[in-house]
Formats: C-alpha cells, sequence, structure tokens
C-alpha cells in the first residue's frame, strides 16, 4: 500500500493497480468507457482524464500506474471542460434513439452524457448511417450506436483467443468488422458462448442479443443475488425479476468469482423456469389434487418391495440430506430402497467436470459434486442399472425430467435425446414412475403420478460447486402457495399415505 | 349517572308544520328557469348524444395515437408510457419492423400490440406527458359506453383511426 494525494486528501491504495481501480476501491469513481478490468489498457475513449502535478498535459487514468506519493487532481474545471468536450466528441454519431435502445438505463454513454456531457453540439454535419448487421447467430451490430472502444476486439483476442472482431475502415468511417480468424476459412459469424457477453461488455447499445430484442426495459427489474444453474461452476449472478417472471441473468459486478462474464448457456436459460411449469398432482397426465392422486398410488406404494430413486444431481445440499434421511427410514421398514445420481451418458464415465471454456464445465449439473458425497450410487455400469430398473416396483425420478437440466424449453425435440427418457420409453417404465418434477412435458404426462416441485430460483438453499465450494442461492421468484421443493414433496407423500392407511 | 344534554331537538312552529315557505321558494326557482327557457329561449341543456358540446382543448377523453407528417407511426414503443401509467392500463408488446414495412415506421421497434383498458383507465394523461415522440394524446372524445366488457379494450387499430394529429408538444 502507498500514500498519494487526490484533490488535496491523502488515500493509500494499493499500487499494483492501475489509477482508475486504485481508486476505486477507496470510492472516487472516475469515469471510462474503454477500461474494463479483465482487458487490456487501450487508452481509447480519453474519459478518464486526470491531472498529475507536475505533468503539463492531462492524462488518462486507466494508463497511469500509481506511484507512492503521487499528487492528482480528479475535480478541476480543467477536467470538466475535457470531459465535456470528449462527450461531445462521443456523441457527433451517435443517434438519439435512447426510447429504441435496449441498453437505455444501463448505458454508460446515457449516465456520462447526464453527468458530465453538455445538452448541446457544435457539430453540424449530416450524422454517419450504416444499417445493422448480423455478425453472429445471436448477435446484431447496430455501428451508429459504436463509440469505437474496442472492448469486444479485446475480449475475442485477450480472452477467448479468436480474433474475429476488428476494427475496419478508418476515422469517421471506422466500424466494428467480422473479419476471418486465420484457423478456418470462410466461416466469418460468431458462434460461441459467450455473445451475451460481448452484448453486456459493450458500454452502449452496438452489440445486442437477438433473443433478448425488444423485451423489456432494463428499469422494470427486481434484481437478486443468486447463482447460475446451468453447470457445475456455480457462477454468481444477478437474477432480473419482472411480474415474478425471471428475464434474464447478469453478470455481477465482482472481479472474483466468474468475474463479470457468465456464458450463453446459463444466460440465456434464464426463461426456462418460468414457462411450460407443473403447478398440479398428476396421475397418470390427468390434474388432480394431491390426495386423490396419492389414494390412486397408495396400493402401489404399500405393495412395493424395491424402490429406486433416481436423480439427485439437481437437488440442494439440504434437500439431499433430507432425502437421505427418509431413505434410510424407508430401509428400516424393510424395503430395499437405491439411489443412483448417475443419469446421463457422461456421468458414468469417471472424471466429468471437465473445464469446456474459461468458465463452463461438461458437467451440466449444479450440485453434482455434493450428490457424489451423499449418495452411494450403487451401479457401477449402465447395464446393472438397468436391469435394476427393470426389477423396481416403483421408481421416483429426482427432477430428472425439468427443462434446462434435460432439454430447453424451445427446442423441438424436447426430451427424446434424454438417455434417462430413451431407457423408460424403450423398456416401457412408465407405469411405475414418479416424477418429481418443475415441468409439465411428455415425461410428467405419461409417469404414473407426477408431484410438482420448486425451481431453483424458487429457493433458498445452498450448493457446492466444482472446487467444494459451497454458494447460496436466494428467493428471486414468489413460487405458488403450497409448492414444495423435492425432499418436502417426498415427506408429504409418505406422510399422508400413511395418515390414510392409518384412517382406512 | 348524569347525563349532559347538549342539544335540543327543534321544535316547529305552527305555521312552519304546513311547508309553505319552503315549497313556494322551490316553486318560484323552477317557474324562473321555466320562463327563461319557453319564453327567452335561453335553455342550457343538450340532445346529447345527437349534439355534443364543444369540448375544451384541455379535455382529457379517449387515447388517439398518431402518424407523423410522412404517414408514419410515432410509436416507437419505447414503454415510457406503460411505465408511468397509474392505473396500469397500457399494455405494448414490441417487435421488430418487418422487413417490407420499413417505410410505416421510423425506427427498428414498433408497436406490435398496443391495448389500453379504458375500464382501468383513469384519465390522468402521465402517459401524454411522458411520451417522448408525441405520439399518444388524450384527445378522442368522450369515450362512448359498450355492451360488452371486452369492447372496453382498444386495441392499436382504434387508436389509430383518427388520420393525422397534432404536432409534437402541441393539442388540437
Amino acid at each position: 500500500m502507498v500514500t498519494i494525494t487526490v484533490d488535496g486528501k491523502e488515500y493509500s491504495v494499493d499500487e499494483n493497480k492501475n489509477l482508475v481501480d486504485a481508486l476505486k476501491e477507496v470510492g472516487i469513481h472516475i469515469p471510462t468507457f474503454c477500461y474494463h478490468p479483465k482487458l487490456s489498457v487501450a487508452g481509447l475513449c480519453r474519459l478518464c482524464l486526470i491531472e498529475i502535478e507536475g505533468v503539463p498535459k492531462l492524462q488518462i487514468g486507466c494508463g497511469t500506474a500509481v506511484k507512492d506519493g503521487m499528487k492528482i487532481i480528479v475535480t478541476s474545471e480543467k477536467i470538466i471542460k475535457a470531459r465535456e468536450a470528449i462527450m461531445e466528441f462521443q456523441l457527433i454519431n451517435h443517434p438519439l434513439d435512447c426510447p429504441v435502445c435496449d441498453k437505455a438505463g444501463e448505458c454508460k454513454l446515457q449516465d456520462y452524457s447526464f453527468s458530465s456531457g453538455t445538452s448541446t453540439t457544435r457539430y453540424k454535419e449530416n450524422k454517419r448511417t450504416t444499417p445493422e448487421e448480423e455478425i453472429g447467430d445471436n448477435l446484431l451490430i447496430n455501428h451508429n450506436r459504436c463509440i469505437m472502444c474496442l472492448r469486444c476486439v479485446r475480449f475475442q483476442k485477450e480472452i477467448l483467443n479468436d480474433p474475429r472482431l476488428e476494427r475496419i475502415h478508418r476515422g469517421n468511417q471506422s466500424m466494428i468488422g467480422c473479419i476471418s480468424n486465420g484457423k478456418d476459412e470462410g466461416k466469418k459469424l460468431i458462434d460461441h458462448n459467450y455473445q451475451g457477453a460481448l452484448s453486456d461488455l459493450c458500454p452502449v447499445g452496438a452489440l445486442l442479443n437477438k433473443d433478448m430484442l425488444y423485451k423489456s426495459r432494463v428499469w422494470w427489474y427486481d434484481r437478486t443475488q443468486s447463482i447460475c444453474h446451468g453447470c457445475s461452476s456455480l457462477c454468481k449472478i444477478t437474477v432480473d425479476v419482472k411480474n415474478n417472471e425471471v428475464y434474464r441473468y447478469m453478470p455481477p459486478e465482482d472481479p472474483y468469482n466468474n468475474g463479470y462474464f457468465i456464458c450463453d448457456q446459463g444466460r440465456f436459460s434464464a426463461e426456462d423456469f418460468t414457462k411450460e411449469r407443473l403447478f398440479s398432482y398428476a396421475y397418470k397426465g390427468i390434474n388432480k389434487k394431491s390426495p386423490d392422486v396419492f389414494s390412486e398410488i397408495k396400493n402401489t406404494w404399500q405393495n412395493a418391495q424395491s424402490i429406486v430413486f433416481v436423480g439427485g444431481t439437481t437437488e440442494s445440499n439440504e434437500s439431499l440430506e433430507k432425502i437421505k434421511e427418509i431413505i434410510q427410514s424407508m430401509i428400516k421398514t424393510g424395503k430395499n430402497v437405491k439411489w443412483e445420481y448417475k443419469t446421463m451418458q457422461y456421468m458414468w464415465e469417471s472424471n466429468w467436470a471437465e473445464e469446456v471454456d474459461f468458465l463452463m464445465t461438461s458437467d451440466k449439473r449444479p450440485n453434482s459434486k455434493k450428490a457424489r458425497e451423499v449418495i452411494e450410487g450403487p451401479f457401477s455400469n449402465e447395464k446393472d442399472f438397468i436391469a435394476a430398473l427393470k426389477n423396481a416396483d416403483i421408481i421416483f425420478s429426482l427432477n430428472e425430467f425439468s427443462a434446462p437440466y434435460s432439454y430447453r424449453i424451445n427446442d423441438e425435440n424436447e426430451l427424446s435425446e434424454n438417455i434417462l427418457y430413451k431407457i423408460f420409453e424403450n423398456e416401457n417404465l412408465w407405469g411405475k414412475i414418479i416424477n418429481l418434477t418443475t415441468h409439465d412435458n411428455n415425461a410428467s404426462k405419461k409417469a404414473l403420478a407426477s408431484f410438482p416441485v420448486k425451481a431453483m430460483t424458487e429457493i433458498e438453499n445452498s450448493f457446492t460447486d466444482k472446487k467444494g465450494e459451497i454458494k447460496k442461492t436466494k428467493i428471486s421468484v414468489r413460487p405458488p402457495e403450497g409448492l414444495r421443493n423435492t425432499a418436502e414433496v417426498l415427506e408429504y407423500f409418505i406422510n399422508s399415505v400413511e395418515r390414510q392407511t392409518a384412517i382406512a | 349517572m348524569g347525563v349532559v344534554k347538549v342539544k335540543q331537538k327543534y321544535k316547529w312552529k305552527w305555521y312552519e308544520k304546513f311547508y309553505f315557505i319552503s315549497i313556494s321558494a322551490g316553486m318560484l326557482t323552477t317557474m324562473k328557469y321555466f320562463l327563461k327557457c319557453a319564453i327567452l329561449r335561453k335553455q342550457v341543456t343538450v340532445q346529447y348524444p345527437e349534439e355534443i358540446r364543444p369540448l375544451s382543448s384541455r379535455f382529457r377523453g379517449r387515447h388517439t395515437l398518431k402518424r407523423d407528417n410522412k404517414g408514419r407511426e410515432r410509436c416507437t414503443s419505447c414503454f415510457c408510457c406503460m411505465w408511468v401509467c397509474p392505473a396500469q392500463c397500457i399494455h405494448i408488446e414490441a417487435a421488430k419492423v418487418p422487413e417490407n414495412e420499413k417505410e410505416n415506421y421510423p425506427e427498428d421497434k414498433y408497436a406490435k400490440v398496443f391495448n389500453i383498458d379504458t375500464l382501468r383507465c383513469i384519465f390522468c394523461g402521465l402517459c401524454e406527458e411522458a411520451c417522448p415522440k408525441g405520439a399518444i394524446y388524450l384527445d378522442g372524445g368522450i369515450p362512448m359506453p359498450e355492451d360488452d366488457r371486452d369492447d372496453f379494450l382498444i386495441t392499436k387499430d382504434i387508436l389509430l383511426e383518427k388520420e393525422g394529429g397534432p404536432i409534437i408538444g402541441t393539442r388540437m
């Protein structure tokens, strides 16, 4: 730590950081467009200008290293005038289409135009106009709005090692273009897993995702800090909710954990938890009240000797412990109960939390680490597992046919790719399956009984990520009254069946 | 326990019990207006709804959506009116303008659905104030009664019926 003087006041700051980051820690905010803590310093926007004592000209804050005894000025007449000029310069080609732009409300240009800019411009020429263009399978670029901060270009180069975006032409005509990355010729459109991150990185509304285009405005969202369910990395996210519906996941402004970024797999699965939900108990696909469903399957349950529980990698730590207790008490009553968590093809292989890229892992279940600790997994290969399923009298499927885990809502062939679904279909096992699920789909219609459970956005529980770190979810969506989580549903089912037999 | 008498009931006098004075005062007013209308022809009522009085320029009635001087819809679906509406009666669904209809809209974004529930609307005029494009005005006259509840939901084609309209910032 070193001591520097800012506007006559002394602060002790971290000497390994540049001025923008170091001052942010002590509560002094310097406006920037092109600077991003995870990317290299470019010094393009010139908005972070500061005065350093002994240096005649204004210097950029992002490119200045902290030195001991440095004396700087961040709010002076000279700097305010310089920033006004920079803002006027940034806005010469920027259209006044904030009512149309999806970034409005979280746009840096909008914020700094209000705080540091002037309301008038001296520019009299016509604004440069270029039509909107597709540069990715889920990415649009609006060249008019671009302020040439080159954050997207640097992100592609430095973080993804895929230099496919570049600044083309020069001067007033310069714009962001898609070029060949040198590896595969001809293929120019962006198709990677970080198109959402690119549009999020853009300080203005130049890069936009086609999936989210014009759906809502940012000031409507209620935000909750939670974790992503997409894979075993469990990235920290903020859940944006409007009218009790999840609209999007955003990365937190936090250099640790997943560090400002989340992948598209997680980001665009946000709405899966609000569409096509199952909110009623069902018997053979027909919605009924829970006591009616329980009395229908009461006899099957009491005569059942061998029971198999399938799944568990999607459940929270608390839920897993509770299910284990329930199973142990079932074993005490003389039943043959087995619990297997390996339901996907990759789970039968030994090493399955492999990193796909710098955030995502190949393991698509949120709590597989804890599930592997809690559940013994009695079957060593798939054949034994299928044989046990065939011999079982009742099979409980724990959240195995729910949307973000086994299929995507907008997917056409839905569950047909799911391995467990194929097994149930081929062996004709649907008559003995009790399906605990969040979604109303083919599986919940075919199963003997379906019980609705809470989704991950509706519970406040803890999950264990691939490194063993425990992370907590928060309630971001209010579930309908009476909806239970998986362990509670099982407890409720067993208790009410017992009560029904006691009365009879 | 002692009871405090706060007010005694008014005792009518004998001549007051016949209501002479009150009735004749009322009849005098009636006769005054009858003579004014029948002989001097100075009546103040009109035969509504056949005859409609001219409305004030500040009158807030049914909503209309406006077009600009090129005939394009002014509304760009920015959701400002929907956001400001205290009665939450406006429902908008935005979409990207289709390629073959670009000449009908000034921007890339347009309102695919624009519904106003006039049963919920309190005619406060905040949507008019919030609109950055001068697209919505409450100058459609007095909303008429309907037979069906669904008819009070006015859709975009009804809102756009009135062609032309005022320039931004003024009212007709």
